[in-house]
């Protein structure tokens, strides 16, 4: 072999990780209701023409013309590569033939459907489309098992599954975001501060310049309630519009927004400018703290078929975290309301020391400072 | 990504419609070639000689074209083989597990390759390579001295030189890059010193003779993505955006050349900068979407230039430079750590700069901004 090729081999090592276009993918998506199958797989052109020749006039393009006299050969190529069990093998046939196009180039899409033996169990799969030519291919899976959805990523290594029927598997996933939904709320000390901020004169009123405890707890926990509830309805927006990809902010911003909140919040316990509608203060705040935990959610890695149900098990473990906080908060406060040591200390000293804190993340994170946190 | 999320599936109402475009026609002379290597390697079942040269063949495509089908390609050729496999296969293989960044994996082929192979100077040219990524420049001075046993004078040099300006003598490796430039005259070899004279040049702050190599790099002829990207990071560092465009233009379909194209865009504050950025966004889902994780430091820098997400960006080039530790991960490791505030973040390349003594006037200074930030 010649030098230049070593030469050149060392160039490409060193050289940025080419990939360009992109390796082989297949999407292969699976809808199986007891016995029914019913789904949909997408394979490149580019692939199957590797496999099976499809130029038939050898100009190096691929027409509809030149695809179509070979869908026969496509279909027992494609069904001949992929096994579904579920008690025993599940008959398959092409339904019908499209095309599509994905970021790299034309696909066949071949529209599934069949049954299988049995209408319940686990469901084995076994996938080994291009693998002998192409190492590198991988079948993109989406599996909706009995409503549950799953997803794969088939390669060699993994070329068969074996998928838990029913319940199990979405409410594990479910579990595991809303677990994370908790501890974030628990750990995300400028959501807490936030929340507490408002929580504070919950259990006070404000007349002619003071502040006295309410009268009775029906009326803190209304109150309360409308808090809570706008908060979470806000930043359930937010949290849904921004993990969908609707929108999306720079996390400096939300995170400066954020610290800017809880300046405000506090703020205005000491000086007073919104008194009686503060569900409305933490409406429009929560709209913020939503693009926050969304940021973390992205962080874990929302996993884009289960999309919905881990956003929603996220959102609602952030509410239980929510509302341990407040369970926790709101019978002490009750119980302190009338003291001057919550008025003083706690309202106002917990106020200041909330401003003070605020204020220091806000300038850390608008002008990229760090002042406390190491 | 998925079809019935994204997709409008459709049936085409015309035969002539064209539905794809294929890399090469099946007529054309690279084609039939290929289609002779494979009927070679079928027809000599488990001679691996025919095999060896076919991957090697569709290894060298994929890195032409920055294609990667071609590397499933080869990897498929090469698992035809059961272990052990044959000094020149499992060369083969090592190749083919770099590029997945299984650095150890590689290693260790290369390895086994040598103590089968002990002439086979590819293998020690790789491990080199692979050397310098991981910055341990020792280790790599070792393996340009076994290429110097072997007698493999311009791999010497390449070697050399890049250990050297790498190790903090810019001036020393530069001399060493010359050297070699002056004694090959085979264009890819040409190109390539050239391309890495360029960057050592802008390195050291000479402008002008970066650019006189890049020129002369370009004026080979030799289509090459790495020489494309490192004049593109030229311009750009240069305030020239609007040359990218026109040097880049029609190179969309490269990731690497995506990315120097949106910055160039963004720079430029064109309307088409969101549309180049967007592609990029679909690139990286798609390749997080087969767990592929060899990209992170150019999804750092479209997350911290075009997305202006320093923390994500910071994240990215942290795990990133556990993994690759070259000059430029060195450098978006710092941007991302400065701009997200967290210069802590970015020790490991301090730690890098420190040792190395690496003398890029430019990452000398985030080096430095980064590390007065730490002690504020």
């Amino acid at each position: 072999m010649k030098l230049r090729r070593w030469l050149f081999s060392i160039l490409l090592l060193l050289s940025l990780p080419v990939l360009a276009h992109k390796a082989s993918d297949s999407y292969l998506v699976l809808d199986i209701k007891g016995r029914e199958v019913s789904g949909q797989w997408d394979i490149a052109l580019r692939d199957i023409d590797f496999a099976l020749g499809l130029d038939r006039d050898g100009n190096g393009e691929i027409t509809w013309g030149e695809l179509s006299a070979r869908h026969g050969d496509i279909a027992a190529w494609a069904l001949g590569s992929l096994s579904v069990r579920r008690g025993g093998d599940c008959k398959l046939e092409v339904a019908d033939h499209l095309v599509d196009s994905h970021t790299d180039g034309a696909y066949a899409v071949l529209r599934l459907a069949g049954s299988c033996p049995a209408g319940g169990g686990d469901l084995q799969l076994d996938y080994r489309l291009l693998f002998d030519l192409d190492a590198l291919h991988r079948g993109l899976l989406r599996l909706g098992l009995d409503g549950t959805t799953q997803t794969a990523v088939l390669s060699p290594q993994r070329a068969q599954q074996k998928f838990a029927a029913g319940e199990v598997s979405r409410l594990e996933q479910f579990g595991q975001y809303l677990v994370e939904g908790i501890w974030h709320i628990w750990i995300g000390f400028d959501h807490i501060l936030f929340l507490l901020s408002l929580l504070l004169p919950a259990v006070l009123v404000h007349e002619a310049r003071r502040w006295r405890g309410v009268a009775d707890f029906h009326q803190a926990l209304v109150e309360v309630l409308w808090v809570v509830t706008a908060f979470t309805v806000a930043h359930s927006i937010t949290l849904s519009l921004a993990a969908l990809g609707l929108i999306s902010l720079p996390s400096r911003l939300v995170e400066s927004a954020i610290a800017a909140s809880v300046v405000l919040a506090a703020a205005n316990n000491l000086k007073p400018l919104v008194e009686h509608r503060r569900w409305m203060v933490a409406f429009g705040f929560g709209l913020i703290h939503g693009f926050g935990f969304a940021s973390v959610l992205a962080e874990l890695g929302l996993p884009q078929e289960t999309l919905v149900m881990s956003l929603l098990g996220f959102n609602l473990g952030v509410e239980i975290g929510q509302l341990a906080i407040v369970a926790a908060f709101l019978p002490v406060a009750y119980a302190l309301r009338a003291t001057l040591f919550y008025r003083r200390v706690v309202f106002v000293g917990g106020s200041l020391a909330t401003l003070t804190i605020a204020l220091i993340w806000f300038v850390e994170r608008a002008f990229d400072l760090k002042l406390i946190s190491a | 990504m998925v079809p019935t999320v994204n997709g409008a599936p459709r049936k085409p109402l015309d035969d002539t419609e064209v539905l794809e475009r294929l890399p090469s026609r099946a007529g054309d002379a690279s084609s039939r070639e290929l289609a002779a290597m494979r009927a070679a390697m079928t027809s000599a079942a488990g001679n691996p000689a025919p095999a060896a040269e076919l991957a090697q063949r569709y290894f060298d495509l994929a890195m032409a074209r920055g294609d990667p089908r071609y590397v499933g390609y080869a990897e498929a050729v090469v698992a035809r083989f059961p272990d052990p496999l044959p000094a020149s296969l499992r060369l083969i293989r090592g190749l083919l597990r770099q590029y997945r960044h299984d650095f150890e994996g590689a290693l260790g082929d290369f390895a086994a390759a040598l103590a089968q192979d002990p002439g086979l100077a590819a293998a020690h040219a790789w491990r080199g390579a692979i050397y310098l990524v991981q910055a341990d420049y020792p280790a790599a001075q070792g393996e340009c001295d076994a290429l110097r046993r072997l007698g493999r004078s311009t791999l010497v040099g390449a070697c050399l030189g890049l250990v050297q300006a790498y190790g903090g003598q810019l001036e020393t490796g530069n001399r060493t890059l010359q050297q070699a430039l002056a004694n090959t005259t085979d264009p890819g070899s040409r190109l390539w010193l050239l391309t890495r004279l360029g960057e050592v040049a802008a390195w050291r702050g000479q402008a002008e003779q970066a650019e006189r190599h890049y020129r002369e790099a370009l004026a080979t002829g030799v289509e090459d993505g790495y020489l494309l990207a490192a004049w593109g990071d030229f311009l750009l560092d240069s305030g020239r955006p609007a040359e990218v465009l026109k040097q880049l233009a029609g190179w969309e379909a490269s990731d690497s050349l995506l990315l120097r194209l949106a910055e160039a865009e963004a720079a430029l504050k064109l309307p088409g900068a969101a549309r180049l950025a967007k592609m990029l966004d679909d690139r990286f889902a798609a390749a997080r979407q087969r767990g592929d994780t060899t990209h992170r430091a150019e999804e750092a820098r479209y997350q911290l230039r075009l997305r202006g997400d320093a923390w994500y960006a910071l994240r990215l080039a942290a795990e990133n430079y556990k993994v690759q530790r070259e000059p430029r991960d060195a450098r978006i490791l710092l941007e991302a750590a400065i701009a997200a505030g967290d210069p802590a973040a970015a020790q490991a390349a301090r730690d890098w700069l420190g040792k190395s003594g690496f003398e890029d006037a430019r990452l000398r200074r985030l080096g430095q901004e980064s590390a007065l930030a730490v002690r504020r």
